[in-house]
């Protein structure tokens, strides 16, 4: 029998027999109803917006009806402000008591950082309406007094937050999954039949990967519904969330691999179900290290040392970089770059965990500590 | 053909196998005996690359055993286990389909083994729903199931119930006439005795009799004398040189003697004391060969 056939057969007992359990279909589906009911509450709930706009007196007559009118279907109402001078209506654009000046002697609408689409929109129609102009030639400029500001809206840090928060559950969930079925099969002793074919790499690659897909496909389900959602507008937040938030999904794969195989190697060294826990406790706090650093590290600077180099350290990698890319987006080689190096230490850890799960998985006895395991590693 | 071929394996200050051979042939039935901690168990797990020699090695065929060997035969480990909350018919199904069988042979199979074994109404059932004996019954399905070449169980019989004995012997039986070899451990030895023609007798890691079993017992340094007397004096022994008291049971007396005593002696005393209505004479039980080769 050919090795993959071995791990394909135990990934697909292993798939098989969570499937039907009752715990994982309620998650599923609890998850998924969580999703739907945030993006209903997040659209319910948002508020109808008032757009202050200051314009040079004196006001053209006409023109509050005509904004009010051009604001409408943006569900949105337009409060018109008559300043005395542009310089002071530039002011108190910068001191945001207006979010917009209009300059109708040069054809300008001036906001402080950023260009909001939807009021450049409304007060575009309705200049063009005042003045029996014709579209398409635009009536008016939208320009900024400062270049736009790098910081992330309320929806993306939320949105971020939500990804990474996803990602440390679900991997150590499934990260236990993997620890408490190693300990089982060694506990009720089937791991001795399953041993006289199976090799114990192949054994742990089976595991892994049958939990794993199960996780991966959880994860895509949920994650992939909320990020559609995003990009349908269906949350109160810009489209451009749901195609980073899409990144947990790849990005699952990765940081699963990378803790299962420690979670099995710990798991081989337990030797009885109540040694399970403490056992993977080294692994789980590594997990939990990993969340909290980048959320530390993001909370203070996005795009300081650390923030940078947690993105593309592997053990972090896995629950920084989407949340980071979310966040104020990462340039494309620094995703590479973290992707090879989680692969390289996976490839490392496998070959590591591999001969610890080998060489623990017929112990009996006491839990075996770190030392006695790298011993084994080596001899293995 | 399984060789064990003067294999030695140290734990720390225990040297648990010390130059242990024996042989098993396709359609032999082998009893492999021997005290607790003489080496049995780690033996079997050999065969199976569970444990590895230090030196010697395991054969199949004259040829090293292999990954690809092993798929073609079947183990049953002294610890049992299965998973619990598999279903029985998809649990035995799928150490066919380990061994390489394909799906719907070793679905096929698995019924069948679990209708022989008297547990197919129960196939649906999860593993852990099932009495402890029938849980053996699965054990044994699954070691059975895809047709190996060579079974090796480890303390097969401990356990069951005379029935599920009677059963696991015709089982066993069977297969070595199919053609299997067939290697077991036990403590049973009258059970070895009754069905086994072939034993290996292991003693603190060293085999210290291997081959047919009437051979052995023949070439023992002991005979073993039955005499059924009537009217003897309650604590009559006869006075021969050589002869020893095993064990006495109303009127009836066992007794082991050197191979060079001579039975007639001990006839004509019992003869003079009381009226003999019973005697025999011949090479010694499994039991008192096990006890001498393997005395303290």
């Amino acid at each position: 029998m050919k090795a993959r056939q071995a791990i394909w057969l135990v990934a697909w007992r292993e798939l098989d027999e969570r499937l039907h359990s009752r715990a994982f279909l309620a998650s599923t589906l609890l998850m998924l109803a969580l999703v739907g009911a945030s993006s209903v509450l997040s659209l319910a709930l948002s508020p109808e917006t008032t757009y202050k706009v200051a314009i040079v007196a004196p006001v053209p007559r006409g023109l509050d009806a005509a904004l009010q009118r051009a604001a409408k279907p943006f569900e949105a109402k337009v409060e018109v402000r008559a300043v005395p001078s542009a310089t002071v209506g530039r002011e108190q654009v910068r001191a945001k008591k207006v979010d917009a000046l209009l300059l109708l002697a040069n054809d300008r609408l001036v906001f402080r950082s950023d260009v909001d689409a939807q009021a450049a929109a409304a007060a575009d129609s309705a200049v063009r309406a005042l003045r029996h102009h014709l579209p398409p030639a635009p009536e008016l400029r939208a320009v900024t007094l400062q270049p736009p500001e790098q910081k992330p809206t309320d929806a993306e840090s939320l949105a971020a937050y939500a990804g990474a928060l996803l990602l440390l559950t679900t991997i150590a969930v499934y990260g236990q999954w993997v620890l408490t079925g190693v300990v089982e099969e060694k506990s009720n002793r089937v791991v001795e039949l399953i041993l006289s074919t199976v090799r114990p790499r192949h054994l742990m690659a089976g595991k892994v990967i049958g939990i794993g897909l199960l996780g991966f496909g959880q994860v895509a389900l949920i994650g992939g519904l909320t990020a559609i959602l995003f990009a349908a507008g269906l949350f109160d937040a810009p489209a451009s969330i749901g195609a980073n938030l899409a990144l947990v999904i790849p990005w699952f794969a990765l940081g699963f691999a990378l803790y299962a195989v420690a979670y099995a190697a710990a798991g081989a060294l337990a030797s009885r179900q109540q040694d399970a826990n403490s056992a993977g406790i080294a692994v789980t706090y590594t997990l939990l290290a990993a969340f909290f650093l980048g959320y530390v590290a993001l909370a203070s600077d996005m795009n300081g040392l650390l923030a940078n180099l947690l993105t593309i350290f592997p053990v972090t990698a896995p629950l920084v970089l989407p949340a980071r890319s979310i966040l104020v987006g990462v340039p494309l080689w620094e995703h590479a770059l973290a992707v090879l190096l989680v692969l390289a230490t996976i490839y490392i850890l496998v070959r590591l965990a591999g001969r610890i799960y080998a060489q623990g998985l017929l112990r009996s006895g006491p839990r075996v500590d770190l030392r006695t395991a790298l011993r084994l590693a080596r001899d293995g | 053909m399984l060789s064990i071929v003067d294999i030695g394996k140290r734990f720390g200050e225990v040297q648990a196998l010390d130059g242990c051979s024996f042989t098993v042939e396709r359609g032999v039935m082998l009893g492999f005996l021997g005290p607790n901690g003489a080496g049995k168990t780690t033996t079997m797990r050999m065969i199976f690359g569970i444990a590895e020699p230090d030196s010697g090695a395991v054969l199949w065929d004259g040829r090293p055993v292999q990954l690809e060997d092993r798929l073609r035969f079947g183990y049953m480990p002294e610890e049992r286990g299965l998973y619990p909350r598999m279903p029985v018919a998809e649990q035995v199904a799928y150490f066919g389909r380990l061994h390489g069988m394909a799906a719907d042979r070793a679905s096929a199979a698995a019924l069948e083994w679990l209708e022989r074994l008297d547990v197919a109404g129960r196939a649906t059932a999860k593993l852990e729903e099932l009495s402890h004996g029938n849980q053996q019954r699965v054990q044994l399905a699954a070691a059975l199931v895809h047709e190996p070449e060579l079974l090796v169980l480890d303390e097969p019989f401990a356990g069951l119930d005379p029935i599920a004995v009677r059963t696991l012997a015709e089982v066993l039986r069977g297969e070595a006439e199919r053609g299997a070899a067939v290697l077991f451990s036990s403590h049973q030895l009258d059970l070895v005795e009754d069905i086994c023609e072939d034993v290996a007798i292991v003693d603190h890691g060293r085999v210290v009799a291997t081959g047919k079993l009437d051979a052995l017992r023949r070439r023992s340094r002991h005979r073993q004398i039955e005499l059924r007397l009537e009217g003897a004096p309650p604590r009559w022994l006869p006075h021969v040189a050589g002869v020893e008291l095993v064990a006495r049971h109303d009127g009836s007396l066992r007794l082991a003697a050197g191979r060079e005593v001579d039975p007639e002696l001990v006839l004509a005393e019992a003869e003079r004391t009381a009226q003999v209505v019973g005697f025999s004479y011949g090479p010694p039980s499994l039991t008192e060969l096990f006890l001498e080769l393997v005395e303290r």
